[in-house]
């Protein structure tokens, strides 16, 4: 259990964020936000609960609601497209997931885990989704369509009347010189060490992955100027 | 030229301030853009008012019949001031009939414009025939029946939302209209009196049935009328496959999303700036504040006046206004528009 001063601080990280003022301009209570609000319908979530409890700086229950609530919101933002003060929950549940994931909440981690697999492969290619990803055990929700992309993948692919670079592995062809710079992107915005944050593992292969990489650039760069040379 | 003056707008602010100026035995010029005499509440047809509980067309008939009685006022319908020179102690206004008015000042009683609900689609006005607007339930009750629209049923349930066109930043309407909590609740009476079996229900964000509206209003339609007060805004209007209106909300009380079945959803429209404010602004030279109403100029010793000179304003030109109020600040309009003769 988090010390109060914990918790207060998880609140200060939540307000001091430079997007808080604009998307919490006060409340009316109307509820029009939760009544809108698609996993309110399925989950104990509710975004005016949110909006209270950041208003009134309810820091513990602010703290109790990031263990589970927050991760029910699905982003779809209708909230703040019907809110009649302007606010937007959904952005306010945003703000707070970021904190969740700085302070290494369990709850972070708990939720990220399933889509480890689809970091790697958004971080290390830019792509989020490729089709050798595409397998049965991964999409039940396909029910029997799954069948239709078992099979040689790449032959697949070919039958594909608009350009798809015939890659498997991604969904487009990322070159080596824009990966790199995605590498940089990644570690300047802080992405590489929210990933640390949650997933060690996951980060330590990716970490050795964009280490190959650059290496590779830098050969590739060598060859360049040797080519020059000649 | 130096004991006329000029009213602009014939409903319950204007009527009063020509009244008043007659009453003191100068000239009034009345002009009225519409071809009636009465503003709102009889262009609308609203039913009975607030608070006097008289029918709209006896009450502000009667300041009608004042206006249209008097020597002393001199009464242009279908009209409107197309051109306005000169300055205090001698206007010169120009008409859309070609005549010319000379007047020492001028009071503009130019009221405000419904709002008009298709600009909030997801409530179903325009969509769905079972959804109106508190002007079109006022006529219903006028008209002496409660049916649904689509197919004359009587309803056993009707929805009132308040705040359509008010308290909403999404649409850029950031005011309170002041009237419409206590319309509704006097307007949720009328519907149970006359149709004691249908359930009337009133979805609301803050009841600001203020002064000595709340025990008349508020606790009377509670407690003589059994109309439920549910603390919500509701996010959609559907309909479901029976046909009935669905009403999507939570009682924030309670929670929990709530679906409603509902017979007949009624919208309590807010008071939008007049319409022609922009062209009145430039017409009068007078200043419109940040929501589009009148600007008010400094209250305390320059009571009605605007940012000219000679020209007054009262009731919902300023901004949301009750009747019973506009109808004071005509007269308060009256007096100073005549201290400038």
């Amino acid at each position: 259990m988090a010390t109060y001063a914990e918790m207060q601080q998880v609140f200060e990280d939540i307000k001091d964020d430079f997007r808080y003022d604009h998307e919490l301009n006060g409340c009316l209570n109307c509820g029009i936000c939760t009544a809108t609000c698609p996993s309110a319908q399925f989950y104990d979530y509710s975004p005016r609960e949110i909006v209270q409890l950041l208003w009134t700086e309810n820091v513990e229950q602010i703290y109790d609601a990031m263990q589970e609530k927050i991760w029910a919101c699905a982003q779809c933002m209708t909230c703040a497209a019907r809110c009649p003060f302007k606010n937007s929950p959904g952005g306010l549940v945003a703000i707070m997931r970021e904190v969740a994931i700085k302070h290494g909440m369990q709850s972070a981690k708990d939720v990220l885990r399933p889509f480890g697999r689809v970091m790697l492969k958004l971080i290390t290619t830019g792509n989020q989704l490729s089709p050798d990803m595409i397998q049965p055990d991964h999409f039940p929700d396909w029910g029997p369509n799954i069948q239709k992309v078992e099979g040689n993948l790449k032959t697949l692919r070919k039958a594909i009347p608009v350009k798809t670079l015939q890659t498997t592995d991604t969904a487009w062809e990322v070159s080596l010189k824009t990966s790199v710079e995605m590498y940089t992107i990644w570690e300047m915005t802080g992405v590489l060490d929210s990933l640390e944050l949650m997933d060690e593992n996951l980060f330590d292969v990716i970490d050795d992955f964009i280490d190959e990489k650059r290496e590779e650039y830098e050969d590739w760069l060598e060859e360049q100027e040797e080519d020059d040379d000649d | 030229m130096g004991d006329t003056v000029l009213v602009v707008g014939g409903g319950p602010a204007g009527l009063s301030a020509a009244s008043g100026i007659a009453a003191a035995g100068k000239k009034a010029v009345l002009v009225e853009k519409e071809d009636k005499l009465g503003g709102a509440p009889i262009l609308s047809g609203y039913a009975k008012l607030v608070p006097s509980g008289e029918w709209a067309k006896d009450a502000i008939g009667r300041m009608v019949s004042e206006v249209e009685g008097s020597k002393n006022i001199t009464v242009h319908k279908s009209t409107t001031v197309t051109k306005l020179d000169g300055e205090v102690g001698n206007f010169t206004a120009t008409l859309s009939n070609g005549q010319t008015v000379q007047a020492g000042s001028i009071v503009m009683g130019t009221g405000f414009t419904h709002f008009d609900s298709v600009n909030k689609p997801e409530w179903g006005f325009g969509t769905f025939p079972d959804v109106m607007t508190t002007t079109q339930m006022e006529q219903m009750v006028g008209s002496g029946k409660i049916t649904c629209p689509s197919d004359g049923r009587v309803p056993e349930r009707v929805a009132i939302l308040l705040c359509v066109g008010s308290r909403d930043r999404q649409i850029g309407r950031e005011w309170c209209s002041k009237i419409c909590c206590t319309v509704s609740a006097n307007l949720a009476m009328e519907i149970r009196e006359m149709s004691p079996q249908t359930d009337v229900f009133i979805y609301y964000m803050d009841i600001r049935t203020f002064g000595l509206y709340e025990d008349k209003f508020y606790w009377k339609s509670q407690e003589e009328f059994k109309v439920k007060y549910v603390k919500a805004r509701i996010a959609e209007v559907t309909k479901s496959p029976d046909g009935r209106l669905l009403v999507k909300g939570e009682d924030t009380l309670v929670k929990r999303p709530i679906v409603i079945p509902f017979d007949i959803v009624v919208h309590a429209i807010g008071m939008d700036p007049n319409e022609d404010n922009p062209e009145l602004s430039r017409v009068f030279g007078v200043g419109l504040e940040r929501h589009g109403y009148i600007e008010r100029a400094e209250h305390y010793t320059n009571t009605c006046g605007t940012t000219k000179k000679g020209i007054y304003a009262a009731g919902a030109a300023y901004g949301p206004e009750t009747i019973d109020d506009s109808i004071s600040q005509g007269r308060a309009a009256a007096m100073r528009a005549l201290s400038d003769l």
